[in-house]
């Protein structure tokens, strides 16, 4: 029996529906504290002082840090680059940035105590708007460390020294030029995306401890346990074995908590109280934790009469917050998707990552691309309207195909975005739409409409990276995968076991899957990027792959066959058609050690191959790639502008699905997300002040506002490289999700478009009216 | 300054001494160790800390422990008895309704709560009363295949 393909149930579900998951905020160590920062309530000013002394000597107060207590360490740190002080030094570049931090007795002790710290700040000119922060006269967040490249950990992209422009990265193909002149229309526009929240239901939460000779332990609810060791490791001076991070089921990550967050300042905190230590952020300090970029993205397409596209010109720019964080990565990975999963055969795309005086950002699922797809894929619409052609055809006409060179210049691999677009529109019911939708103009005293819509997207997984894994089969025939690949939701310890499971030919229930501890688990670059099936899928498949061939050289001799006329099922190893001739795996382990215990090892570390020159964009940019599609169909009230999605389609290219119920999941959470940013998620700032920094004002998507009907759609197109044939699903249906719906909302008004998200109600109001006045 | 109370916690009966600012899920979590509720907003809104209060959903970051007194406290920890998971937590299992788990515990009190109020809810009630459950991870349509079963049994 095999398991890979089949919907097996979650591992730790029964402990989630009975709530005995053990999530960070749930630990209690003995003698532990609890953890408060004091935050700056200004965007951008100097600290003169920070006066502690009265906090220091509350009653029940044990430890207190601020700037000067790094002395000795390095300050700064950044998974990119080290821009960001483990607690503010000398200076505040956002509302919200942690200039103390206190250990108390009880969380009402260490909250009183921040109101006894005194701050003197002088304050500075701050800059929060994307186009204001790139002008030479703006205000300069990082002027003294922007005065060379120390501190610069990567050299994918183009960093850039001086003003707040982080980083910049191009691509090029053929002669952008030439291909406007050759145009018969042109269109220009621009597209803006406010800054989102992740949303995760848990907050960021850790508990820190230092052993007596001077180790850091540190449970954490992080995507990212090896990049946590390696930052603590570089910001204490400690070898990584004198840094060991656990990490417990997450919940939720979607990309905010991809980085070093809390840790550093945490682990600074303990050190000095010499007890554990446990923070646990409140929902506004999340707030002022992470988010999405905010963006601004230029693009401009020359077009033929027949709807040939022949040029596309796309400048984007990304508004990453006080800290560089993963910016630049994720302004890269959306740059050479920015004229989407398109033929076209001259083009120049460039991003920039922006620092303003806003809180910081990350990674946030769909990183880089939900914002170039928001911009392309309006844009393909417009298009098509102007051309009297259908939008699905105008896409299909452009998509790339297997094989087809992609801007990188690198052939692409495993492409079933043509399938994924047809059986998205196919579900929706997708008729040709260039006019209005079926219920075009109000009538019967109704002002409702109804529209349907279209959108692709392209992304890749970051590449190059590196997975360990390592497999341990015990004599009984249960097996452990020790794997530092972290279980938020996804389904990571399912997947993997499965495919742990089918190589070792156990029963399901045979293999477990270890939680991430840096002291007991090999690397793994991040459980982010959707990377994990494939990368850690294949490490796991490989280490798996070694004990098995273990186990079929002591069964072949014992049982005079060659290790290639062997089977092993069911936990045991059979020569093929003779079912009797068979040795249990407990017989083999008694054959090689003499006794019915031991272990047997099979380790594997998998990196994936690839890159791109900073220079010319070109090389490598995926070990695969991501390719969905969505359909919506909406109603809108063109009175009040109210937008009900009714019904929603994600598509998409799975490679395999190693587990079909947990893709779906992934690309409902994926639907909502979309959903949320497409109508009503922002997060707004009065001179980066955030002002709905709660769920009260800041709303998610309830089950009210879930369509009446949605599917999840898997295409199967088998990757060579992946374990089975898999690809990565997390975020792929992500991106498509706010063009389609707002395609589908342009598609109701007649081609009337908002192009700044989220598409509010007040925005399509004011759009109809505008196109009233203008006729 | 402490204020004594009793109440009934999962059918047990609590003596306890509680502050007078100690909300429900404080006392829930850090007296009695009941970590299963969880603490998502802290303003009453996303639902991850839903308990039944005699038999109704209550968002226990709002509450006081001291307004527990005298009241029938159920937590998600008190649904199992003897081991054996009950009805919403088997269909929740059965239509894998959870993914990170983080919100299930609320989602699982609210849905209980709500079969309680309605045996028989329609599509448009659950989706209804369960709004003010919040799952980031979105798996709403779990969730109502899991109340729609037992809404039909």
């Amino acid at each position: 029996m095999t398991f890979v393909g089949t919907d097996v149930i979650m591992v730790g579900g029964l402990a989630k529906v009975t709530g005995a998951v053990n999530y960070a905020p749930d630990l209690v160590l003995p003698r532990m504290l609890y953890a408060k920062a004091l935050r700056s309530s200004y965007a951008h000013a100097k600290l003169l002082r920070v006066d502690a002394s009265k906090a220091e000597k509350f009653p029940g107060v044990v430890a207190l840090v601020t700037g000067a207590d790094i002395d000795g360490l390095n300050a700064y740190f950044g998974p990119v680059v080290d821009d960001q002080p483990v607690v503010a030094v000398e200076r505040v570049r956002h509302v919200g940035e942690v200039v103390a931090l206190i250990a108390a007795e009880s969380r009402e002790i260490a909250e009183e105590a921040l109101d006894l710290i005194s701050v003197e700040y002088d304050e500075l000119p701050a800059v929060f708007d994307l186009m204001e922060a790139i002008k030479p006269d703006a205000p300069v967040l990082h002027a003294q460390r922007n005065e060379t490249n120390a501190g610069v950990h990567r050299e994918e992209f183009n960093f850039q020294l001086g003003g707040n422009i982080c980083s910049v990265f191009r691509v090029e193909d053929g002669d952008v030029t030439r291909g406007f002149a050759e145009a018969d229309e042109i269109f220009e526009n621009t597209y803006t995306l406010p800054p989102v929240q992740h949303g995760h239901i848990e907050p960021h939460a850790a508990t820190a401890y230092w052993e007596p000779g001077g180790k850091l332990v540190i449970h954490s609810a992080t995507q990212n346990p090896s990049g946590v060791q390696e930052q603590l490791a570089q910001i204490f001076r400690l070898p990584e074995n004198q840094v060991r991070v656990i990490v417990p089921p997450v919940g939720g990550g979607y990309g905010g908590k991809t980085h070093a967050r809390l840790e550093p300042a945490l682990a600074l905190l303990a050190r000095k109280a010499r007890r554990p230590v446990q923070w646990v952020l409140t929902r506004d300090e999340v707030f002022l934790t992470g988010r999405r970029y905010g963006a601004l993205i230029k693009i401009k397409t020359g077009v033929k009469l027949d709807g040939r596209i022949v040029a596309r010109e796309v400048e984007s720019f990304y508004e990453i917050g006080a800290y560089a964080l993963n910016g630049p990565v994720n302004a890269k990975t959306g740059c050479y998707v920015s004229s989407g999963p398109y033929n076209v055969p001259n083009r120049r795309l460039s991003t920039y990552s922006v620092y303003t005086n806003l809180p910081p950002t990350g990674p946030f699922r769909g990183v880089g691309v939900s914002h170039v797809c928001w911009a392309y894929e309006s844009e393909m619409d417009d298009i098509a309207r102007k051309l009297r052609i259908d939008p699905l055809e105008l896409r299909l006409s452009h998509l790339v195909k297997e094989g087809d060179v992609f801007v990188t210049g690198e052939k692409l691999v495993s492409v079933g975005i043509t399938d994924c677009l047809r059986r998205a529109a196919d579900a929706i019911g997708w008729k040709g739409q260039i006019e209005q939708g079926e219920q075009a103009a109000p009538s019967n005293g109704r002002s409702v409409v109804r529209g349907k819509g279209l959108a692709v997207t392209i992304k890749s997984t970051t590449t190059p990276t590196t997975s360990s894994a390592s497999v341990r089969l015990n004599a009984d025939g249960s097996a452990v995968l020790l794997t530092s690949s972290v279980e938020m939701g996804q389904g990571a310890h399912t997947s993997l076991a499965q495919i742990v499971a089918d190589e070792l030919g156990l029963p399901f229930e045979k293999v477990t899957t270890s939680f991430p501890d840096t002291d007991v688990t090999p690397y793994d670059k991040s459980t982010s990027s959707s990377r994990t099936t494939f990368h850690m899928g294949q490490a796991a498949q490989k280490a798996a792959h070694e004990i098995r061939t273990q186990l079929l050289d002591v069964a072949a001799k014992q049982l005079e066959a060659s290790p290639d006329d062997l089977e092993l099922t069911d936990g045991a190893v059979s020569v093929r058609g003779m079912p009797n001739k068979r040795m249990s795996i407990t017989e083999i382990f008694k054959a090689r050690f003499g006794a019915t215990v031991g272990s047997m090892f099979g380790g594997h570390c998998f990196k994936s191959a690839g890159g791109l020159d900073p220079k010319t964009g070109k090389g490598k940019a995926a070990a695969f790639w991501f390719f969905s599609a969505c359909g919506a169909e909406v109603e809108v009230d063109v009175e009040t502008g109210k937008v009900r999605v009714l019904n929603a389609v994600t598509a998409v290219d799975a490679g395999k699905a190693i587990h079909p119920k947990q893709c779906g999941l992934q690309n409902e959470g994926s639907l909502l997300t979309g959903l949320g940013s497409a109508l009503f998620e922002e997060m707004v700032y009065d001179n980066g002040q955030p002002i709905n920094s709660n769920f009260l004002e800041y709303l998610l998507p309830s089950l009210q506002d879930h369509p009446q009907a949605f599917r999840s759609l898997l295409v199967e197109t088998p990757h060579p490289d992946g374990p089975h044939g898999a690809k990565g699903v997390g975020e792929a249906a992500l991106p498509p999700v706010a063009p389609a719906i707002g395609n589908a909302i342009a598609n109701a008004l007649g081609g009337v478009r908002v192009r700044d998200l989220p598409v509010k109600p007040a925005k399509i109001v004011a759009a109809l009216s505008a196109a009233t006045e203008k006729g | 300054m402490k204020i004594a109370i009793s109440t009934t916690i999962n059918g047990r009966q609590i003596d306890a001494a509680v502050n007078g600012h100690q909300t429900l899920l404080e006392f829930l979590r850090d007296d009695l160790s009941l970590k299963g509720s969880v603490e998502g907003c802290g303003v009453g809104v996303c639902g991850s800390c839903t308990v039944l209060i005699d038999g109704r959903p209550v968002s226990s970051c709002l509450m006081l422990a001291s307004n527990a007194a005298g009241k029938q406290v159920t937590t998600i920890e008190g649904l199992a008895q003897d081991g054996e998971l009950d009805r919403v937590q088997k269909a929740f299992l059965k239509h894998q309704a959870f993914q990170c788990g983080y919100c299930t515990p609320g989602m699982i009190m609210a849905v209980t709560g709500l079969l309680a109020h309605n045996a028989h809810p329609s599509e448009a009630e659950a989706r209804d009363y369960l709004s003010g459950n919040l799952c980031r991870c979105g798996t709403y349509v779990e969730v109502l295949a899991a109340v729609k079963e037992l809404a039909e049994a």
